[in-house]
């Protein structure tokens, strides 16, 4: 009686599974998930989803495909509309033969236009469905459309959709920190700090007789609570970078010599850590900002020795001149453009003062546009390539 | 004949508590009722001596020495035995006689009841009755044909001792004692079946096995009361703890180099003749992944190879429960390029990935076991065409993906990389049904069995030893020899799971 009890469970237990099983090849891998405002301010959205069969040419002549590259785009695009997320996805389910799946996609490409109108309605669904990725990065996308950004031609192209190659410019901004992606997890995290402003990185679809030729990542959105407010330049996106500690790589070039002759001088940035520490002296708030930077030679245009204590001394300052500079002007257009606190500021006053900053919340954004901040950097330039000494002398 | 003979119904069933009587033809007669329809058993009729004494000399042909016979039996008896004198003696003096003076035989017994003596003489023995004494004279003569000591080839090394045991149980005691030549080393003889009357003999060093083991091992061998016993699998059935379990409770080996060394840390090794196999007691689940070349091979490489082994026996177990998984369930755990890679495998494959996963494990299965049974020219053939069949033509056929062949051929030579045959078989059983459990219920089912088949081998034991020590219950110490081999100058103390008698493997050399 007990083993026959013992396998009824078992038998009811392996009966009720299967209910949520999807075969590999009956899933539609969306990569690329594109969200605009459509007519009649219906949500409208655009995916790019992959064809497996084409992906995988040469190998093993798989039943279906003949194999073969020839055999076009390996991917598809679709849209649907409706009046919120789900229904436009439910619509778009009705036009494919496949079940969604979107746990491959990690980007969310936003229209500009959208992301002016706000993205709270996006982030809502997109938390709240266990299909999405939250470490998406989301990229708001300005300069053409994304209907015009998933067809992207592939002799445009390096890699063989457009997904990728995006996916491409993400992992390989980080050698030269000329954007600032986030992906949604920090984007939610961000909002959740009260004053905090979320950026995230641009796609700039490039032009050329009104025809799509490519892609650029270059700067960043800056968002006001969840709508976009503007962009930050490369440099400042830079700055900014340093700024959070998120800094990898970057590169630096000087455009005058160490004797103030018009010459470059480039460097790559290495290692750089900051301080921030809040002063707060009768009310009247203010941070101290320290930063440390690590950088060697990339090149130079004039001949000078850096193996002369004095010149390598020079070099240094003029690097910690221009990363000053560089900063103070990110959080001028930070203050006085955008009233925007990208950094933290907010959460660092916070977690210094939390019975003061309770009592200014209300009056933040009147507060924060003045607020004083003391750069100092220090730079320190360990190498300088392969060569110690200019190829020839002067 | 001075009284009438026993009917024939009263011998068969009676033999047994008989004794000898002093009248040569009526025991003879006892003797030809009892082995009449034996076309191999002979009788010699012989007369002893001056006064021509009626002796008879019975023995199975082809079980006993012949010309040790001719020459250390007949000879003497027969001509040596002319030069007496005409000396009267007594029977018992005359008996004595010709056992201590001319029987040149290194063993010889005396018997007297009849049952004793047919299980002697059917063990190969000599028998020799003389006219007027009632007892018989058991002459030390087996000698058979039998298998030669030769390399093993289900356990083959690289390197250490190649020979295994063989068929004969007198050859492999001696290739024990040969390797431990103690005292305290013991090998006790029982007989098991009611027919075949099977030696059983059990090997342990006294100062070092557990005696509580050594009594057990006795007590389960004696319950056992089947007709009887060709190998030592029967035996295994009988005596291990828990019969309806998948995994193997008692281990077994080819080799005595082995063996011995299971003994020396205080196992009890059990013998049948007729087996080349010996069984070791208690068995824990680590030893099934050890091969004896481990001990033999430098440390670092044996290290390296038991990592190894558990790899491929996780693989073994559930490598293509893993994929159907993820490829039916959880295909969000697979990076991107590679399931976009499985998904274009897939299509155009008609099955689901179960039922594909099942049908080519199955296929290979058959191959397998095909391959074994058949002679070595032809098993190759089938491992050509099996080959084919699974590799190249199924997957052109669009039967299955190519994903998958990878993981069944993977699954199946990690298999063959886990030591012990018994202990694999267990892991192929066991995977199909995690596979089954992995196809319904994803890596939710495939945890779900896995912790029931590690609850069933925690409560697994074998002679009190728990199974899987020493990881659970754990002894830091004994690990040692789990997962690593530790170098043999390491070793300074036996396996406490196993016993705790004496547990100093080896003084402490080094200061």
């Amino acid at each position: 009686m007990k083993r026959f009890i013992i396998l009824i469970l078992t038998i009811t237990i392996l009966l009720t599974g299967c209910w949520d099983k999807r075969e590999i090849n009956q899933l539609a891998f969306v990569q690329g998930l594109g969200i605009e405002r459509g007519k009649d301010d219906m949500i409208h959205i655009i995916v790019e989803i992959l064809k497996p069969g084409l992906l995988t040419t040469g190998g093993g002549g798989t039943g279906g495909t003949g194999g073969g590259s020839a055999a076009g785009k390996p991917y598809a695009v679709f849209q649907a509309s409706g009046v919120d997320f789900a229904k436009a996805f439910a619509n778009l389910n009705d036009e494919l033969p496949r079940s969604l799946f979107m746990q491959y996609n990690e980007i969310i490409f936003l229209d500009e236009k959208f992301a002016r109108s706000g993205i709270y309605q996006t982030l809502d669904f997109m938390t709240r469905n266990p299909e999405f990725r939250r470490t998406a990065y989301i990229l708001v996308v300005t300069g053409g459309s994304l209907e015009e950004l998933f067809n992207l031609k592939s002799e445009n192209t390096l890699e063989r959709y457009p997904y990728k190659e995006v996916m491409g410019l993400i992992s390989n901004q980080a050698n030269t920190a000329s954007s600032y992606v986030s992906d949604l997890n920090e984007f939610i995290e961000t909002l959740e700090i009260p004053k905090k402003a979320p950026i995230t990185g641009r796609l700039v679809i490039v032009k050329k007789d009104g025809k799509a030729t490519g892609i650029r990542l270059s700067g960043s959105a800056v968002f006001d609570n969840d709508k976009l407010i503007g962009f930050l330049e490369e440099q400042d996106t830079k700055a900014v970078a340093t700024l959070m500690n998120k800094l990898k790589r970057s590169t630096l070039t000087l455009d005058k010599g160490l004797k103030g002759e018009k010459a470059h001088i480039s460097l790559v940035v290495t290692k750089a850590r900051t301080q921030i520490f809040p002063k707060i002296r009768d009310g009247d708030i203010s941070f101290d900002i320290k930063v440390n930077v690590e950088a060697y030679l990339n090149e130079q245009e004039t001949k000078y020795e850096l193996t002369e204590p004095e010149n390598l001394e020079k070099l240094q300052t003029m690097v910690s001149k221009k990363i000053k500079t560089a900063i103070e002007h990110a959080l001028f257009i930070l203050q006085k453009k955008y009233n925007a606190d990208v950094v933290g500021f907010v959460d660092i006053l916070y977690k210094r003062n939390p019975a003061l900053w309770n009592k200014i919340e209300k009056d933040w954004d009147k507060i924060y546009p003045d607020v004083k901040f003391n750069v100092t950097v220090k730079s320190v330039i360990r190498r300088s390539g392969l060569s110690s000494k200019p190829i020839y002398p002067r | 004949m001075s009284h009438k003979l026993p009917d024939f119904q009263y011998i068969r069933q009676n033999y047994q508590y008989m004794t000898l009587v002093q009248d040569l033809e009526e025991n003879i007669y006892i003797f030809q009722v009892l082995l009449e329809e034996n076309s191999d058993i002979v009788f010699r009729k012989i007369n002893i001596g001056d006064k021509k004494v009626k002796a008879y000399l019975i023995y199975v042909d082809g079980m006993a020495d012949k010309s040790l016979i001719t020459r250390n039996i007949l000879e003497p008896v027969m001509i040596e035995t002319r030069k007496l004198n005409k000396t009267v003696y007594t029977s018992d003096q005359f008996f004595n006689y010709i056992k201590d003076y001319f029987l040149t035989i290194s063993e010889v017994d005396v018997k007297d009841k009849i049952g004793d003596v047919i299980n002697d003489l059917l063990c190969g023995e000599t028998v020799l009755l003389i006219d007027g004494i009632e007892k018989a004279i058991i002459l030390s003569t087996k000698g058979w044909e039998g298998r030669n000591v030769a390399e093993s080839t289900t356990e083959s090394y690289v390197r250490g001792p190649k020979e295994a045991f063989v068929e004969t149980l007198r050859i492999n005691t001696s290739m024990l004692r040969r390797r431990i030549k103690h005292p305290d080393f013991v090998i006790e003889n029982m007989k098991i079946g009611k027919y075949s009357k099977t030696d059983v003999s059990i090997a342990y060093i006294k100062s070092i096995a557990e005696d509580k083991v050594v009594q057990e091992v006795k007590k389960r061998l004696k319950k056992v009361q089947i007709d009887g016993v060709i190998d030592s699998g029967y035996l295994e059935e009988f005596i291990e703890d828990n019969p309806f379990s998948p995994f193997p409770q008692i281990a077994h080996s080819e080799k005595p180099d082995r063996v011995s060394a299971e003994i020396l840390e205080g196992k009890v090794a059990i013998l049948v003749d007729g087996s080349p196999f010996a069984l070791t007691v208690p068995a824990i689940f680590a030893q099934f992944f050890q091969a004896g070349e481990d001990y033999y091979e430098r440390y670092f490489l044996s290290s390296a190879l038991r990592v190894l082994r558990i790899i491929a026996m996780l693989t073994a177990l559930l490598f293509p429960s893993i994929y159907i998984a993820e490829t039916t369930f959880h295909q969000e755990m697979i990076p991107t390029q590679l399931a976009i890679s499985v998904a274009a495998q897939r299509e155009g494959v008609p099955f689901p990935a179960l039922l594909e996963a099942l049908f080519m494990e199955v296929t290979f299965e058959i191959l397998r076991e095909a391959g074994i049974r058949l002679p070595m020219q032809v098993g190759q053939a089938v491992s050509i065409v099996g080959g084919l069949v699974i590799g190249q033509a199924a997957v052109q056929a669009g039967l299955v993906s190519p994903a998958m062949v990878i993981v069944v051929a993977l699954t199946g030579i990690a298999s063959f990389a886990i030591p012990a045959f018994n202990i694999a078989i267990t892991f192929r059983l066991l995977r199909f049904i995690i596979m089954i459990a992995a196809g319904t219920l994803g890596f939710f089912g495939i945890i779900m069995v896995v912790m029931m088949i590690l609850a069933h081998m925690a409560s697994l034991e074998s002679f009190g030893v728990p199974y899987l020590a020493p990881m659970a219950p754990s002894k830091t110490q004994e690990l040692s020899d789990v997962l690593i081999r530790i170098p043999w100058w390491a070793k300074i103390l036996r396996p406490r799971t196993i016993q705790r008698k004496n547990i100093v493997r080896q003084e402490d050399t080094r200061g």
